[in-house]
């Protein structure tokens, strides 16, 4: 098999494109998982009320721009809802129990998607007008440009909050310990929610932002729930970073997979990725250590 | 006589009745919609035992429910295979499958089990829409021939509806007997606690993987007789969704239990089909009911988990007084 080095070029942007996607997934899982251990299972649904949300603004007559962000705004709402009011109160159950119940969050938010939006396919304009640039050979589309500079934007955000604020020191520190966190005057249930609410801001990014190149439905949230997860694990889960790079090494994985075998069984590569970490390197490729935790 | 041959006595009735319900019913839908109720019923047994006694969850069941399904459908259908040998089959594919799931798998707990079983679904649910020559794809396997043993045909909605009921009914009591037994215990033991488990010298991980492939097999069986009840199959019955509604099931049915899960999930079977079972409830209210069943079940999950994280302390205050009082 021949591949021209714009072919090589168009795979490789193709993977990146998707990679940012994940990776804004994957900060979400990240972000939920330092603060409270758990797996959120309905950050995918957060991707789809993004895309959803946004198209339900643009098709009501309000301006593309204002309908990403109030999609935004209204999915870090759900997301802090989600603590509020389906978590917190069940915290002393722990564990399997919180996960279970982030799984009947998302039948809820998935479930009411389609009776507010109907069960149809919704598109979303792009960003801005253009012809495709072309890179080497290789045609991108100014969209795919959209989704890698708001994702960069996304982490470099998320980045100086969680490195140079107060909020992200005491995001931090519930990362290691609630109870010391706690001690030290840490507002622990404040940080918790507050972490939903962002891993909704994430979610609902990636899915307004990929919505015009992809198209949106109410249930494509699981699939791209289970990628953004197998981003995280990838990179290690609870490590900001390691989810970035999970999200982009996943996505070109994928665009490989797409050009070496074929695009049919594109979706299993997520779950391989996902199994082969997990039995073989539960930390990810960057995590060091999480022994107890498994 | 003692309590036990009460229970006993009390099990043998009800079974009866369940039996005879299909024979005294002679509506062809209400007839199906029981199937299904019997169908559903096998396969929340088997995932009651994994998840509900030994802990170990799963958001997969809805896929080797397919592939029972499928594999019986081809085998029949397009290899000839007699029904009896393609229903036995297909169970034994389901059982590999499960097993080769359950293996790798064995590593993770909780919520790593969950995605890993949740991406296997998702992955099931790309392969019954792309392998057209076993599947038929999106447009689904029809003309699936009727359960058939020598001359002997089952083709009427009874006759279909008993087959299935009965099967149900083997099911769930050998399950019981599983769990009364020493597989039971030892499930109930690593739910509990593994290292505890492992201590008294319970071969932890061979538990998990056989309690995993029984599930699964289960599930299969579930999904053959589904597949040769109906006639006509299609990947939208083994989503991702029905996996969720199972696993809502045994949650909502409770730990340890099999008639909790069995009635639960007989309720959720139900609930969309109220206007046909119901003949005085309106058009409307039918619809908006059939509407809303996703938003119930995801409800009940949430609030049954609260309302147990709280009660918790205060329920195992008076278990311990009622054992106490048995006991004395």
């Amino acid at each position: 098999m021949s591949m021209s080095s714009a072919d090589v070029l168009q795979f490789v942007a193709s993977g990146l494109q998707n990679g940012a996607i994940y990776a804004l997934m994957a900060l979400g899982f990240t972000l939920v998982f330092a603060s409270t251990g758990i797996i959120n299972f309905a950050q995918g649904e957060f991707f789809m009320l993004g895309g959803m949300l946004a198209a339900a603004g643009m098709a009501a007559g309000v301006p593309l721009g204002v309908s990403v962000l109030a999609a935004v705004a209204a999915t870090t709402l759900v997301g802090c809802l989600v603590e509020r009011l389906a978590l917190r109160p069940a915290r002393s159950a722990g564990g399997l129990a919180l996960v279970i119940i982030t799984i009947g969050c998302s039948m809820l938010i998935k479930s009411g998607a389609r009776h507010l939006f109907g069960p149809d396919e919704r598109a979303l304009p792009a960003f801005t007008a253009g012809e495709p640039l072309s890179v080497g050979g290789a045609l991108i589309e100014p969209q795919a440009v959209w989704v890698l500079v708001l994702a960069l934007a996304a982490a470099v955000g998320l980045t100086v909050l969680y490195r140079w604020t107060k909020m992200g020191l005491a995001m931090r520190a519930c990362s290691i310990s609630h109870d010391a966190a706690r001690i030290v005057g840490v507002d622990t249930a404040r940080v918790v929610m507050l972490s939903f609410g962002l891993a909704g801001a994430l979610g609902a990014l990636a899915g307004a932002v990929v919505a015009p190149i992809t198209q949106t439905a109410y249930d494509v949230g699981a699939r791209m729930g289970l990628k953004g997860f197998a981003a995280a694990l990838l990179g290690g889960l609870g490590d900001p970073v390691g989810a970035i790079v999970g999200g982009f090494v996943l996505g070109l994985l994928e665009s490989g997979a797409v050009a070496v075998v074929s695009g049919t069984y594109k979706d299993a590569v997520a779950l391989v990725v996902l199994l082969v970490v997990l039995v073989l390197r539960p930390q990810g490729i960057l995590g060091r250590h999480l022994g107890e935790k498994l | 006589m003692n309590a036990f041959r009460v229970r006993q006595w009390f099990g043998v009735i009800v079974a009866m009745a369940m039996l005879a319900v299909p024979l005294v019913v002679t509506d062809r839908y209400v007839l199906k919609v029981l199937t299904f109720v019997g169908v559903n019923a096998i396969v929340v047994v088997g995932l009651a035992l994994l998840f509900g006694f030994a802990g170990q969850v799963s958001l997969g069941h809805a896929a080797f429910f397919g592939v029972g399904a499928y594999a019986s459908a081809f085998l029949t259908g397009t290899l000839g295979v007699p029904w009896l040998g393609a229903v036995a089959l297909a169970v034994v594919l389901a059982c590999v499958v499960g097993w080769a799931v359950a293996v790798p798998s064995l590593r993770l707990k909780g919520h790593y089990l969950a995605m890993a079983t949740l991406g296997f679904n998702e992955i099931m649910s790309v392969v019954f829409v792309e392998a057209r020559a076993v599947t038929g794809g999106n447009d689904g396997l029809g003309n699936i021939p009727f359960p058939s043993i020598g001359p002997l045909e089952l083709r009427s909605p009874t006759a279909l509806c008993v087959l299935v009921w009965a099967v149900a009914l083997a099911v769930a009591l050998a399950a019981r007997n599983i769990t009364l037994s020493r597989p039971g215990r030892a499930m109930r033991a690593l739910h509990a606690t593994e290292p505890g488990a492992l201590a008294v010298g319970i071969d932890v991980a061979a538990v998990k993987v056989r309690v995993f492939a029984l599930s699964a097999g289960l599930a299969g069986l579930a999904g053959a007789l589904y597949a040769h009840a109906v006639g006509f199959i299609s990947p939208s019955s083994f989503g991702l969704d029905f996996s969720i509604l199972l696993m809502a099931a045994v949650v909502l049915g409770g730990r340890e239990s099999l008639l909790g899960p069995l009635a639960a999930m007989t309720a959720f079977t139900l609930l969309p089909y109220s206007g046909a079972l119901l003949p005085g409830i309106p058009r409307a209210v039918a619809e908006t009911i059939q509407d809303w069943v996703p938003d119930l079940v995801g409800l009940t999950v949430v609030l049954t988990l609260i309302v147990r994280a709280r009660g918790a302390s205060l329920r195992f205050a008076t278990r311990k007084q009622a054992e106490a009082g048995e006991d004395s």
